[in-house]
């Protein structure tokens, strides 16, 4: 009985914020002020305004992100899963050593390489392009990756490789056709991840993509939209409701997906 | 592939296992070579210049920064903003941690086992997570502003003002309490996990032996936890150490710089006040605290683990 | 038998790697894609957006020049991060700055990368041109001039509070505010962020130009310190704090935040520059506003000199590919006579000799403005006035120490304290 009265008054409190939101975001200036909890005065216009918002296309916002989110996953899978399955699978100082390198890149913060990370690309003339954003967040997901991916190969016994080799496969071959088909606990635990880190970045697309290259991610947009204006809560409201509406819709009927996937291959790796 | 079948046969007796070994020689080279490239350009590469940019005095676009040794980390132990920001990361990866944790395990004990309603539970406390720290902090600041939602009502029914984001004690403690509200979700749903491991029959044995609920999750539970303990501190030390987004979006560094985090120094000496030479020797110094931390509370998590199992 | 498998992963990343390529809309294929289409030029400027100056706003300005140069396309673009001010040092290290920015000064470290306009005939008429030269060198030109030092007052709340005539002392000012504490309305409005000590420089100019008239320059000489200097005012502003004339919980306000609280009638003064004329104009109150000027010590010409800066200050970047198109885009924006009246407008801007449409209030400005002495530069100043990188930021965070309990003398030693950190 008080497990779950606690329980409730708990889901009240994270709520909270989620139903100031919705409901603010459709009234005017007046009623927020004066009203911020009750339901008077609601009207769609803010809604639309916000829609047709020139410092925010929220629909381009969302292709944008979606597109990063894709290209980031895909090649985030495609470079650390056969490098994790080498690493796993020899027992050499080579690989141990590289393990150890991979591993160091866990514990640096992206903000603290995101200066740096500017020259780089400039000198490779990537700067304010998706393909350079695209190859830093993905670099970014490497350590964990390899780490979760290694720890994870290293529970898919070894006979399968062995009888894959005598058959005549080769090493890419025995990768993708035998073992990485039995990663997809680790590896969809790592896809979810990975799309939260990148969905809700902000510093790297806004330094990284900058003003000149008229790329916005969602964040960087509701950042444009938002911090300006901010006491125009007829704008803040119902941008922050955009921006964060379709994932919350989404994250709700993935839940159970989402959830276990997360743990699944945290638990084994 | 086809060079490798072009190869000239040495030894014909052992041509095949050496043309397989040297083939997958290859193949490992393909399966390793792209991710360490990308990882030595894109990481390593730039933490070296980093290391770099720190010993000069460079403002990030002039032609020539000159060398300055290490007078960049001398000014940084006289730095009173640094000193200020540093203790504000350190009580913040330190309280958060706890909050983080604490709510952590508590709720999933609360929430385990299978049934709709733990289910609706678990979404709920998840849900934060779904969102960016900027929207989050965003949000916030409108309901715990100073003309905010709560501020309102609370003036509207005749009370004081409460200073959640104008007063520097409140306004830390609202940022770490958001910080573990917008998390804590992301620790249930791992110390879960760590749950579904501890063997039932244990637990059982000793419900049977007469222990209380406690002892059975101080003797029992916690211990077979250990690596799920170990792992949730570790991540939510590090991802607190670099707090960032959540203050530009909640408090603005505000009031009188008393809640700007390193992380938030770092960009704001590298890019607004174009002393990127200054910015890049604290982010070498954050690079190494962080790194220290973690390699500590792994330490000493796994001589906790081994002192309970003897 | 082989199966394509092993293949396919490669494949699908190679050719991601080019559809990324391919559809990447980035700048570096945009700086090609200027010289292209047959002579077409982009002018890339960087603006400040603000709730006066939104992109519409811009995008409509620059329109008459882009029909009367067909050649020359602008873009507008808005600042990323937190202003103009932080987007900038991020472009030119990211090899991507736009041709022309706005908003911003030169100071000794941005005039490196601006191109020297000193010799460009239409330079010499633009408002503070020459005060805000470097070693004489021009590198900004604006389209008027903002005053800094007016402080804005609710004509209702005076008369309840029983004022018949604005203070032209801090003595009387102090008075004033005792007045409307006593009728129960808020003396003087501040806010958090950038506000706190900006608001306390506008105040500050008038009767610190009398007393340090070369106040930027003397500093850098190490003549006087900055905050030393401050230190009556910081202690003036501590009583404030104490004595509820200004709302101690005012750093959880944003900028806005203040502006709205002062036009719902919420408070009875509000110091800032001239630019919220065009903010009083368009918002709708039951009560009139009236300006006059910030006082002066006892015993000082009042009015004293206003805060001056130049509005809509432009510079040329050196590294512009167009550098004619650039260039005369600038000249347009300063000289043609509608465009100049449609910024000034806007963003409630004054330039000597151009009339516009005023509101009354903006009527009175523009007399403050013709009967101050002169002007001065304002914190951190312009040209050779120009104190380090920062110093605005740095002085506010030490002020709002006022409100978290520091005293007026850890201000101000603070602010030096910062300030010989960086010479």
């Amino acid at each position: 009985m008080t497990r779950k009265t606690f329980l409730w008054a708990t889901v009240a409190f994270m709520l909270i914020p989620l139903y100031v939101l919705t409901v603010n975001a459709f009234k005017g200036q007046q009623d927020i002020l004066s009203n911020p909890f009750g339901l008077s005065g609601l009207t769609l216009e803010p809604l639309g305004r916000a829609l047709t918002n020139p410092q925010f296309n929220v629909v381009k916002g969302y292709a944008v992100t979606l597109l990063f989110v894709v290209a980031v996953n895909v090649l985030s899978v495609g470079l650390a899963a056969p490098a994790a399955y080498v690493i796993a699978r020899s027992s050499k100082r080579r690989f141990r050593v590289l393990m150890l390198f991979f591993l160091a890149g866990t514990f640096i913060p992206g903000q603290v390489l995101v200066i740096p990370v500017v020259y780089v690309l400039k000198t490779l003339g990537l700067m304010g392009t998706i393909r350079g954003f695209v190859l830093f967040e993905t670099t970014l997901t490497l350590p964990f990756s390899i780490f979760l991916y290694a720890g994870y190969i290293a529970t898919v016994p070894a006979v399968l490789d062995q009888a894959a080799a005598v058959d005549g496969a080769g090493r890419l071959r025995t990768f993708w056709q035998i073992v990485f088909p039995l990663m997809r606990p680790a590896v969809a635990t790592m896809v979810i991840l990975n799309t939260f880190s990148v969905w809700n970045d902000f510093v790297n697309p806004q330094i990284i993509l900058g003003p000149g290259s008229g790329l916005y991610t969602v964040t960087t947009g509701v950042y444009a939209a938002v911090s300006q204006f901010s006491t125009d809560y007829t704008v803040v409201f119902p941008t922050l409701m955009l921006a964060i509406a379709p994932l919350l819709v989404f994250f709700v009927f993935m839940q159970r997906h989402i959830i276990s996937g997360l743990t699944a291959g945290a638990t084994k790796g | 592939m086809t060079l490798t079948q072009e190869a000239p046969p040495v030894a014909p007796a052992r041509a095949v296992p050496q043309k397989a070994r040297r083939r997958d020689g290859l193949a490992t080279t393909i399966m390793v070579a792209p991710a360490t490239i990308l990882y030595v350009v894109m990481l390593i590469i730039p933490v070296g210049l980093a290391f770099y940019l720190s010993l000069t005095d460079w403002d990030g676009f002039s032609a020539n920064p000159a060398f300055v040794g290490a007078a960049n980390y001398v000014s940084l132990f006289d730095d009173p903003d640094l000193r200020r920001a540093a203790l504000v990361t350190l009580l913040v990866a330190a309280a958060g941690t706890a909050g983080l944790n604490l709510f952590g395990l508590g709720f999933a004990l609360l929430v385990n086992g299978a049934s709709k309603a733990n289910t609706f539970f678990r979404i709920v406390l998840f849900y934060p997570h779904v969102l960016s720290a900027l929207v989050v902090g965003f949000l916030w600041s409108a309901i715990l502003g100073t003309t905010g939602a709560v501020n309102n009502l609370v003036t509207t029914w005749g009370g004081e003002v409460i200073p959640f984001l104008s007063d520097p004690t409140w306004a830390t403690v609202t940022m770490i309490a958001v910080l573990v509200w917008a998390g804590f979700g992301v620790n249930v749903v791992l110390y879960l996990a760590g749950l579904q491991a501890v063997p039932h029959s244990l637990i059982e044995a000793a419900r049977i032996d007469g222990a209380t609920r406690w002892q059975v999750f101080r003797n029992v539970t916690l211990p077979a936890l250990g690596p799920s303990v170990t792992v949730n501190i570790v991540l939510s030390l590090v991802t607190l150490l670099k707090t960032y987004d959540l203050v530009v979006s909640l408090t603005a560094g505000g009031p009188a710089g008393q809640t700007q985090t390193v992380a938030y120094l770092i960009l704001w000496n590298s890019i607004h006040d174009s002393r990127l030479g200054f910015g890049s020797a604290q982010s070498v110094i954050l690079m190494l605290v962080t790194a220290a931390l973690a390699f500590v509370v792994t330490r000493l998590r796994r001589r906790g683990e081994l002192a309970v199992h003897q | 038998m082989r199966s394509p498998h092993p293949f396919l992963a490669p494949t699908a990343i190679g050719c991601l790697l080019l559809l990324t390529g391919c559809g990447g809309g980035g700048f570096a294929g945009d700086t090609q894609a200027q010289q292209g289409e047959g002579g077409q030029v982009t002018v890339r400027m960087l603006v400040n957006i603000t709730p006066n100056l939104t992109q519409a706003y811009w995008d409509g300005l620059v329109k008459p020049f882009e029909q009367a140069n067909p050649g020359i396309d602008v873009k507008v673009e808005a600042p990323t991060g937190k202003g103009v001010a932080d987007t900038l040092p991020q472009q030119l290290a990211a090899g991507n700055a736009p041709d022309v920015v706005e908003t911003l000064t030169a100071d000794e470290t941005l005039s490196k990368q601006m191109l020297d306009l000193t010799d460009q005939p239409w330079v010499k008429d633009t408002p503070l041109a020459k005060e805000a030269s470097l070693g004489g060198r021009i590198y900004t030109v604006g389209v008027g001039v903002q005053a800094q030092s007016l402080v804005f007052y609710n004509k209702s709340a005076f008369d309840k509070a029983g004022i018949d005539k604005p203070p032209t002392t801090f003595e009387e000012f102090d008075a004033a505010m005792g007045k409307l504490k006593a009728s129960g309305v808020l003396p003087l409005q501040t806010g958090g962020e950038f506000l706190t000590g900006l608001q306390l420089l506008q105040f500050s100019n008038p009767s610190r130009a009398q007393l340090h008239p070369a106040w930027q320059q003397d500093i850098k000489a190490g003549k006087i310190k900055a905050g030393e200097s401050m230190l009556p005012l910081l202690e003036r502003y501590r009583t404030w704090i104490d004595k509820g004339y200004v709302d101690k919980n005012a750093l959880g306000m944003k900028y806005a935040d203040a502006e709205t609280a002062f036009l719902s009638g919420k408070s009875g003064m509000y110091v800032m520059g001239s630019w919220f004329t065009a903010a009083e104009a368009k918002a709708q109150k039951d009560f009139e506003v009236g300006v006059f000027p910030a006082p002066v010590d006892k015993g000082q010409q009042y009015p004293g000199p206003q805060g001056a800066t130049m509005a809509a200050p432009y510079m040329v970047l050196k590294s512009t590919p167009n550098k004619d198109a650039a260039l005369k885009l600038v000249q347009w924006l300063v000289t043609d006579p509608e465009a100049v009246k449609s910024q000034l407008k806007q963003d409630g801007n004054y330039r000597t000799g151009v009339d516009r449409e005023f509101t009354p209030l903006e009527k009175q400005v523009q007399q403050i403005l013709d009967t101050a002495p002169s002007g001065t530069p304002q914190g951190e100043g312009y040209g050779d006035a120009t104190l380090p990188k920062g110093f605005n930021a740095a002085w506010n965070t030490e002020v709002q120490g006022l409100y978290v309990g520091k005293s007026p003398k850890e201000v101000a030693e603070g602010v030096d304290r910062w300030l010989a950190g960086r010479s």
